[in-house]
């Protein structure tokens, strides 16, 4: 935390002005007027109530993605998984919001999230159990997994819970009450912002306060010593894989309750990925991921009003953030993620004798 | 007769939709040998895609096309390698982000260079003529299975071999296996560690930029946005379920080219969902990881 003031968010001010400025090149050469969409879309993110309120709208899933892989960032897990826990998360919230009809509104909104939470945990919990048990590489799992997640939904809504006359995949309309009551009028920001927040108090509270939290972060930055004295470390790795993809699935229940009211495949189109750059750009610190997660959220919002009125495609920001991205990774000096360079280890190659650490997390190689 | 109609058809679709995935695979071990994953596959590919429809058009020349999509591949693999060996940055973020790049890169260049969103195909570009081998394509059945194919499939079935003799049997490769194993140690005995990576990816660069050049102008001449699908990790992954061996790797492409060729049969003839054929590579490698590994904790709980 103390790193944000002493010299983290200065470069990361610095990194992202860098990518804009870069993006503003790529605007100029093509023969546009980067001033003047940067203008525009900036008026579009902040330039009113209801430009501040869709930008919180985009803010709100990455809240919950980004702290979802910060928290596994935290105990030198990398859990690129998060989208697949997003999507069978919104699947299992809007489940419960279309079968369920018959609860009153708060109880179903709450058993919503909270089975959307679970099955989410469970799902992150897979590549958990095989990284604590199995010494099988997360990185590798959780992406492939991420795949399985978003067909076999995209099965659900096509097969199992078909709804004929739509012309997309997607599952029945929630019932009413299950759709989460909108904040401001005019946008769709929703009580779902409200729950990121709420998620956010309890992570940032985890990590400082709690004896996992004190887990988490000796693991994550020195696996040997924790195993030494004593850590549980193959349970911390599961319980937090476990919390990562809970809060996953968290991001896919706001989003299905609160902006689509359904399930619709395919619908997130990286959320999760976009939670590993906010994980980045925060700097492991809960509050930077706050502040990150507003800045795409603001990014992404503004873009497609920019592409509106400045005739720029709006694919312009992901270039942008793709330049935050590298440059962030290039000049991120953090243990967590310089320690792990992925060997592949997992498989090694044919003919090598060489065994792998007995290591939970592995450390410098 | 109608049946083994079906099955040769099958088997040469198999071939075809296995080709962008030997190809990308042949990248994704090289990366994995030199202990440099590179999941910026995808990107390279969709890159390489994008390449060879825009210089094929602009050039009037599909070949041309071919040579440009290589050339940005290895243009970017160039980048990677430099981000990942010199600027010391995470392999995993730089390779989401080269996928970024090239999605949001491809879609930006569409609109801007061609005004269009979506799909391009000019009416101009052609697509690869298929090469069928004179006397061999006579043959009947095999003929029309082997040697009736586009140029690019042929050149699928070359990398694999020459993949393996590079990395098995020439200095550079052998070079490049050991930086994979233990990098200082390669390092100590004065293997120019930076140089092979940079030449292990950047070969990467070119097959991705031939994979790509066959998604788009294989079969028919067009650019959509994000056509690649996904297709680089499905090569990642045969490159993990084969544990980065180039022959291994290449059949597990054919196995999920076959999946591929099924779920677009099955789909009308049966009750398999076509999503379960689309889900059984990724669900085939996190199960070989997790019983690869098994074995490994067993064996070392006995020693």
């Amino acid at each position: 935390m103390r790193a944000l003031f002493t010299g983290a968010l200065p470069r990361t001010v610095l990194t992202v002005l860098l990518a804009l400025v870069m993006g503003g090149v790529i605007m100029q050469v093509s023969g546009k007027d980067a001033l003047n969409a940067y203008q525009v879309l900036f008026n579009s993110a902040f330039g009113n109530e209801r430009a501040l309120a869709n930008t919180l709208l985009a803010a709100t899933p990455l809240i919950f993605t980004g702290l979802a892989t910060l928290i596994a960032f935290r105990a030198g897990i990398f859990n690129v998984g998060v989208e697949g826990s997003l999507y069978v998360g919104a699947f299992t919230a809007a489940w419960v919001g279309f079968t369920f009809v018959d609860l009153p509104g708060v109880v179903l909104i709450a058993l919503a999230f909270a089975a959307g939470g679970l099955v989410g945990g469970l799902w992150g919990l897979i590549p958990g159990y095989l990284k604590a048990r199995l010494r099988v590489d997360e990185i590798v799992t959780t992406i492939m997994l991420n795949y399985v997640a978003i067909r076999f939904t995209d099965y659900l809504v096509t097969g199992p819970f078909f709804v004929p006359g739509m012309a997309n995949a997607m599952s029945a309309e929630v019932t009413p009450q299950a759709q989460l009551p909108r904040l401001v009028e005019r946008s769709q920001l929703n009580l779902s912002l409200v729950v990121a927040l709420v998620v956010f108090l309890v992570v940032a509270f985890m990590l400082r306060r709690t004896t996992l939290g004190y887990e988490v972060k000796t693991i994550g930055s020195n696996p040997v010593f924790a195993r030494w004295i004593g850590m549980p470390v193959s349970r911390t790795i599961m319980l937090v894989m476990s919390i990562s993809g809970l809060i996953g699935g968290l991001a896919g229940a706001g989003q299905a309750l609160g902006v689509n009211y359904r399930f619709v495949s395919g619908f997130s189109r990286g959320l999760g990925f976009d939670g590993i750059v906010i994980a980045l750009l925060g700097r492991g610190s809960p509050v930077g991921v706050l502040l990150s997660a507003l800045f795409l959220g603001a990014l992404r919002n503004g873009a497609s009003t920019m592409e509106m009125f400045t005739r720029i495609p709006r694919d312009l920001i992901d270039i942008v953030v793709a330049l935050v991205i590298f440059f962030t990774a290039v000049e991120i000096g953090f243990n967590w993620l310089r320690r792990r360079r992925p060997t592949p280890d997992a498989v090694p190659p044919p003919g090598s004798a060489a065994e792998p650490e007995k290591e939970g997390v592995r450390g410098n190689a | 007769m109608e049946t083994l109609d079906l099955i040769v058809n099958i088997a040469a679709s198999t071939l075809r939709l296995a080709t962008p995935l030997i190809l990308a695979a042949m990248a994704g071990l090289l990366s994995l040998q030199v202990g440099q994953v590179n999941i910026g596959l995808e990107g390279m590919m969709l890159a390489g895609s994008f390449a060879v429809v825009a210089f094929g058009f602009w050039l009037g020349s599909t070949w041309m096309g071919v040579l440009a999509a290589i050339l940005v591949g290895v243009a970017l693999a160039a980048l990677f390698a430099f981000v990942v060996t010199r600027l010391k940055a995470n392999l995993i973020v730089s390779g989401l982000a080269l996928n970024l790049l090239a999605s949001g890169g491809t879609a930006y260049l569409l609109e801007i260079l061609f005004n269009t969103s979506g799909t391009f195909s000019p009416t101009a570009l052609q697509s690869l003529p298929n090469l069928s081998l004179p006397v061999l394509s006579d043959l009947p059945l095999v003929g029309r299975l082997l040697f009736n194919h586009s140029p690019l499939v042929y050149v699928s079935w070359l990398a694999i071999p020459l993949t393996a003799l590079f990395l098995y049997r020439t200095i550079p490769g052998i070079h490049i296996q050991a930086i994979g194993q233990n990098e200082e140690a390669a390092r100590s005995v004065g293997i120019p560690v930076r140089r092979r990576q940079y030449l292990a990816l950047m070969i990467g660069g070119a097959l991705c930029g031939l994979a790509g050049a066959h998604l788009a102008v294989g079969d028919l001449a067009l650019f959509r946005e994000d056509m690649t699908a996904g297709r680089g990790f499905i090569a990642l992954a045969a490159v993990y379920f084969a544990a980065g061996r180039p022959r291994l790797s290449a059949l597990a492409c054919l196995l999920f080219g076959l999946f591929e060729a099924l779920q677009f049969r099955l789909q009308l003839a049966s009750s398999i969902p076509p999503q379960f054929f689309q889900m059984l590579p990724y669900v085939m490698v996190v199960i070989t990881l997790a019983v690869i590994s098994a074995r490994k904790e067993w064996r070392k709980g006995w020693s």
